[in-house]
């Protein structure tokens, strides 16, 4: 490149010259800031609010039929992000990855602005009074041809008073009560929990327990109330030494079995076989024939299970004897004596009582079929989309002559329907729960209706004045009237109980209807339908019944296990896809008499060899635009079956066929490689090995990727050391700035540091939802984002397939073992920004965008940044994400947050422009804040007086964040730990201020350490 | 590369510089242009600190939707400016009044202004403004006249109550009828400050991520 100035065409100099001039010129145009903008004052300013400042209101979450309680951070009348309430005795602070992005459902672009009324066949936007005048009229006209009778209530089931007041209401118009549908409920666990302990919900005390069995129970997912028994699951694996080993009993291995130190495939259905050989009620070899596992490893469960005191078993999956399986384990839990202990019927969930049988629901839609029912009303539920395409639902709502949906989102059955009275968002109503006895959970609105929506119980009521009969009965102006009326305690109690979020007293319930279930369609058994492979169709931990599907946060969330976002799957085994010739990617064909899906295949160790899966969730035809035409819906797959003894939806059902398209479609997946390469990033250590830890520190610090327990305590940075001259100090600067330890600052007296405990995450990635809503992060993988490539065009995730995912915290997956088809181990990582001490990427910024703040942090400057890039590629935990388009700029295609999406952002988070690289940096924004409000008060910052939104909504309490040269805060404790390890450092001398505890493994009693 | 090549980069170079002297004297005459139409802007004066740069809209006073006399009411009612900006002490915001707030002295003290301190009776045509929007309820669209980027985190409550003046940054609104931009906001100003380059020697964190994020 030695070239002569001479003979080149343009001298350098001039070239910089014209160079110069042109920048500046582009300078004058596009800095020009003369932009106007406008302050606009309250008229009047409410009460206890401060601009800039933000406000709690505690509330409870309604994502799913749990109850959890939230803190919804509110600032000038908008909520921006949801937080568990500590005080919360269910969820204890924690949230999951859903109840995280209900405010993406609070402000999502595709919510109905307002009634809708249908005209001439198609729905037209109304007013309040036409919409209300319509459904009295409607009504009026059933009560006076003696036919209210016939009308159905479809409602969401929720606990609290609203199922009563509902029922109520539907009394006064001479109406049936409503029928209480959660999706996702394993009606056979709760029909077998009322009959052996006459609660649908015992609480589970995973801590208590030394061995913990599920039989197909995915209790840290969908089964049950996920984030209190993930809560109590992590604090069981917590203890280490006194921990719970957990086998998992299963076709697939789910999150939750990927959590067991050791799953067991067996056939679907053939649960019940196993648990009935280990209850003495089958043999051994009759239960290994049905589930194709060996004699001995069916042997070595039951006498583990028989030694183990007090063991937790657990039933799940929705298999065509699910309430035989779950009554036989019930029968065993208490034979082994764990009821009392480890299975507390004495301190039940109530969340789940009252749910409605799904074969009921069906029995109704059979009857809308038949033309019996003239009126149908839809409240929060979606039956067009969760119901099998089999059971023909649309065209049976359609055969009713007036259908109501109060739903606030036009969804596949909304659709049908011929008035839309959109309800409030949970944030926006009033209300309450009743999760445990005697705990009233209660719901507020955190802010102002988005839209023109009224909630349905103000709706009820104002109809209830309208006709004579029931205006006696309802005279509360509004259904907050009316439940301060109804509070345990009245007015004062009320009053107070919203403070804390918590009250104490009983609401009332409906009147129970525990009538024996008749159903008109028992479920065939799966082995006699037809097909090569048996499906088993699980709803997804992400999406959960599909109503998740029209978040982008939780489209974007790579699924737990297979890790991809955006798109739906075929699990298949391994060795039978080497048999087939199925690569991951290759289009799969599932085919059942009911109809078939396509689907690109996931080779995948954790499925039975004669079994493929498919998750439930996506696959709309409506609900907007992140959900529609997102994925297959393998519903369509699905025969209509329920199980005869608790009338649950029977979904692992039926066999398929499976041929290969020839095709390939891209996994929309965020993961490299599935495997470690050796180089130590997720470590784990054998119980067994746990006493060596602490003895033989010296020998582990040779081992790639452990920790230098030389500099763990206050994780100086080299760069602060060096500061300090401590080294390199033939080199002593005069001024060290704010990075001398005695600077008047105090900067430098901080160290920023993080904790992950392994031995807690399960990897349920509520902290990457958590980190999208706290730090602006832009979802990439919308339809409509990927505008660039022609054959990605419109493709959901396609932006992702191009790498370009946001994900600033990720959990990575590894799969250890497993290569020969035998039993292999899931380890989860959590990997962001390890503020590295030593940081590669620091150096290589050109511009000093990216630099080492004296308080520990890697702080990435936006501002500063002109996009080249080299930091991100100088990282070797490929922590940093660079905007590739304006994600933020409306104007752009690509724009993340659609109206009114975009009232969702964190008013003190940047959002970042194109061309920009971001990165975590520990939410500087909190620890600012924590500092201005210790400042305020004079005081320094008390320890563990904050976290970061990750380590706040971890439902494990896996994630400590704080100060470690501070002894005071955990964080600095827990960096001590005698697992602790750093990811690369000893490889690559990054000293990262994020310390990782290695996972705690417990094999097989039986089998050799370290197995 | 070939000599030919080097010398078909002559061309498109001069068109590129053709294309930004041209783009420059666009600029410039639209900026004159704007400047000419747009008597809103009045440039009043300079801000003391001298950190002035082109991108900065030192000095710029943009017409309010009412002509607010802050010298009336700081300097003859003798009101403090945390009054109104009731949150700069205790939130990064200032806070803006309420309607009101303005409403509960104005309520009283109607348009109608009496002859008083040597001025004749007469009818204010700010008040008369003001009780209008208060009428329709409606707030005053005020217009923004200190601005910073959205990635720069500006704590007012640490400043005040770190004992930094409100003129300090601001200037002397009191004396202002109709307020400008008095300091330039530019980074340099900031930090000239933060470093303790000022009298008295106020010092501050100028570590990037103190206001950066």
């Amino acid at each position: 490149m030695s070239e002569n100035p001479a003979q080149s065409g343009v001298r350098r100099r001039e070239f910089l010259k014209i160079l110069g001039a042109g920048t500046a010129t582009t300078a004058a145009i596009g800095c020009s800031s003369d932009r106007v903008e406008k302050l606009i004052p309250y008229l009047t300013q409410p009460d206890e609010t401060v601009p800039g400042v933000s406000n709690y209101y505690a509330s409870t979450c309604r994502e799913c039929s749990a109850g959890c309680g939230v803190l919804l951070e509110t600032r000038d009348g908008r909520t921006f992000k949801l937080e568990g309430n500590p005080d919360h005795p269910l969820n204890r602070g924690a949230l999951c990855a859903r109840g995280q992005a209900a405010v993406q459902g609070l402000y999502n672009p595709d919510r109905y602005r307002g009634p809708m009324i249908r005209r001439n066949g198609k729905l037209e936007p109304a007013t309040w009074d036409q919409a209300l005048q319509l459904l009295s009229q409607r009504l009026g006209e059933l009560q006076s041809r003696g036919q209210a009778g016939s009308a159905v209530f479809l409602n969401r089931h929720e606990s609290g008073s609203f199922p009563a007041f509902l029922d109520r209401w539907l009394a006064a118009f001479g109406m049936p009560a409503h029928l209480s549908v959660d999706p996702l409920a394993d009606h056979a666990v709760l029909e077998a929990n009322h009959q052996s302990y006459g609660v649908a919900w015992p609480s589970l005390s995973f801590s208590a327990a030394r061995l913990i069995v599920s039989f197909g129970a995915d209790f840290l997912e969908t089964w049950g109330a996920s984030v209190p028994q993930q809560l109590d699951f992590a604090d069981a694996r917590a203890k280490l030494e006194g921990a719970p080993r957990f086998v998992y009993v299963g076709p697939r291995r789910s999150l939750t079995g990927c959590n067991a130190d050791q799953w067991i495939a067996c056939k679907p259905g053939s649960e019940l076989a196993i648990v009935n050989a280990i209850r003495g009620t089958g043999s051994i070899e009759q239960a290994a024939q049905a589930s194709g596992v060996s004699a001995a490893v069916l042997q070595a469960l039951a006498d583990e299970i028989r030694a183990a005191k007090p063991s937790l078993l657990l039933a799940g999956g929705s298999g065509a004897n699910g309430t035989e399986l779950a009554l036989a384990v019930n029968a065993l839990n208490q034979q082994l004596g764990n009821v009392g202990t480890t299975v507390l019927p004495s301190q039940p969930i109530t969340s789940f009582e009252g749910i409605t049988p799904a074969a009921e629901v069906a029995a109704a839609i059979e009857r809308m079929r038949s033309g019996e029912v003239q009126l149908l009303m839809v409240r929060g539920l979606n039956p067009a989309f969760m119901m099998p395409a089999a059971a023909r639902v649309a065209e049976a709502i359609a055969k009713v002559p007036f259908k109501v949906s109060f739903s606030s989102y036009p969804d596949e059955t909304s659709e049908l329907c011929d008035l839309i009275l959109p309800d409030h968002h949970p944030i926006e109503s009033w209300g309450d729960a009743q999760p445990i006895p005697n705990v009233l959970s209660m719901q507020q609105p955190g802010m102002d209706p988005v839209y023109d929506t009224r909630q349905t119980a103000d709706v009820l009521l104002q109809l209830a004045k309208g006709s004579p009969k029931a205006a006696a009965q309802f005279t509360a102006p509004n259904y907050m009237r009316w439940l301060i009326a109804n509070h345990p305690g009245g007015t004062d109690a009320f009053t107070a109980s919203l403070q804390k979020g918590i009250g104490s007293g009983t609401v009332e319930r409906p009147a129970a209807r525990r009538a024996p279930v008749t159903v008109a369609k028992p479920a065939t058994p799966i082995d006699q339908t037809t097909g090569d492979f048996y499906l088993v169709v699980y709803p997804s931990p992400i999406l959960g019944d599909g109503s998740g599907a029209n978040k982008p946060w939780l489209q974007e969330l790579p699924d737990p296990v297979t890790k991809i976002c955006w798109q739906s799957w075929i699990e298949v085994n391994q060795k039978t896809a080497q048999r087939l010739g199925i690569d991951s990617g290759d289009v799969l064909r599932l085919e059942t008499p009911q109809g078939a899906v396509e689907a690109p295949a996931y080779v995948y160790m954790g499925i039975q060899a004669d079994t493929v899966a498919m998750a439930f969730g996506r696959g709309h035809t409506a609900y907007g635009r992140y959900a529609q035409n997102v994925g297959v819906n393998p519903g369509a797959l699905l025969p209509v079956g329920f199980d005869p003894r608790s009338g649950g939806f029977v979904w692992t059902a039926t066999k398929v066929k499976l041929t290969k398209v020839g095709t390939f479609t891209p996994l929309v997946t965020t993961e490299g490689s599935a495997r470690q390469h050796g180089r130590g990033i997720a470590q784990a250590v054998s119980v067994d090995e746990l006493g060596k830890l602490g003895t033989e520190q010296e020998e582990h610090e040779e081992m790639p990727g452990d920790a230098s327990h030389a500099y763990l305590p206050g994780l100086r940075s080299p760069l602060a050391s060096d500061a300090t001259g401590e080294i390199g100090s033939s080199v002593k600067r005069k001024e060290k700035g704010m990075y001398a330890p005695d600077h008047w600052s105090q900067m430098a007296q901080r160290r920023w540091a993080m904790t992950i405990d392994l031995a807690r995450c399960t990897g349920c990635s509520a902290c990457v939802t958590a980190c999208y809503a706290e730090n602006n992060i832009p979802t990439v993988g919308a339809p409509y984002q990927e505008v660039h490539t022609a054959f990605l065009h419109g493709v959901p995730g396609g932006n992702i397939l191009k790498g370009r995912e946001m994900n600033w915290i990720r959990l990575e997956r590894y799969w250890e073992g497993g290569e020969d088809g035998g039993d292999f181990e899931a380890r989860f990582v959590p990997m962001l920004c390890q503020q590295c001490g030593n940081a590669p990427c620091e150096p290589v910024c050109p511009v000093y965008a990216t630099y080492h703040a004296p308080d520990g942090l890697n702080v990435q400057v936006y501002n500063r940044c002109v996009g080249t890039r080299y930091c991100s590629n100088n990282c070797p935990y490929k922590v940093r994400y660079f905007n590739w388009f304006g994600y933020g700029e409306p104007a752009r295609p690509q724009y993340a947050w659609p109206e009114r999406m975009s009232w969702q952002l964190n008013p003190d988070v940047t959002v970042r422009g194109k061309g920009v690289m971001e990165k975590c940096t520990f939410c500087v924004q909190r620890i600012r804040e924590a500092e201005h409000r210790a400042k305020m008060e004079n005081r320094p910052v008390r320890p563990d007086e904050f976290t970061t939104a990750c380590a706040q909504a971890c439902p494990s309490k896996a994630i400590v964040f704080g100060d470690a040269a501070d002894e005071q805060w955990s964080v600095a404790r827990m960096a001590q730990d005698r697992r602790a390890y750093h990811v690369f450092h000893e490889m690559l001398n990054t000293f990262p201020a994020v310390v990782y505890l290695k996972k705690v493994n417990h094999p097989a009693p039986a089998a050799p350490a370290g197995a | 590369m070939t000599q030919r090549r080097k010398w078909a980069i002559i061309p498109g170079l001069v068109a590129l510089a053709a294309v930004a002297a041209l783009l420059s004297a666009y600029t410039g005459a639209m900026q004159q242009q704007q400047q000419q139409q747009a008597p809103d802007t009045v440039i009043t004066e300079r801000g003391a600190w001298g950190y002035s740069a082109a991108s900065s809209p030192q000095g710029r006073a943009p017409v309010q939707p009412i002509a607010f006399p802050h010298p009336t009411h700081v300097q003859t009612l003798g009101m403090n400016c945390l009054y109104c900006h009731f949150a700069a002490n205790k939130s990064t915001d200032p806070g803006l009044p309420a309607m009101s707030t303005c409403m509960g002295c104005h309520l009283v003290v109607g348009p109608n202004r009496p002859a008083m301190n040597g001025r004749p009776a007469r009818v204010s045509e700010g008040i008369t403004t003001l009780t209008n929007y208060w009428k329709k309820k409606q707030p005053v669209p005020w217009v923004r006249v200190h601005y910073l980027p959205d990635y720069v985190n500006f704590p007012h409550m640490r400043h005040v109550n770190a004992g930094v003046t409100c003129q300090t940054c601001h200037g002397p609104v009191q004396k202002m009828t109709r307020v400008y931009q008095y300091a330039s906001l530019n980074m340099g100003w900031c930090v000239n400050c933060h470093v303790g380059n000022v009298n008295p020697a106020w010092k501050a964190r100028y570590d990037c991520s103190v206001c950066h994020y």
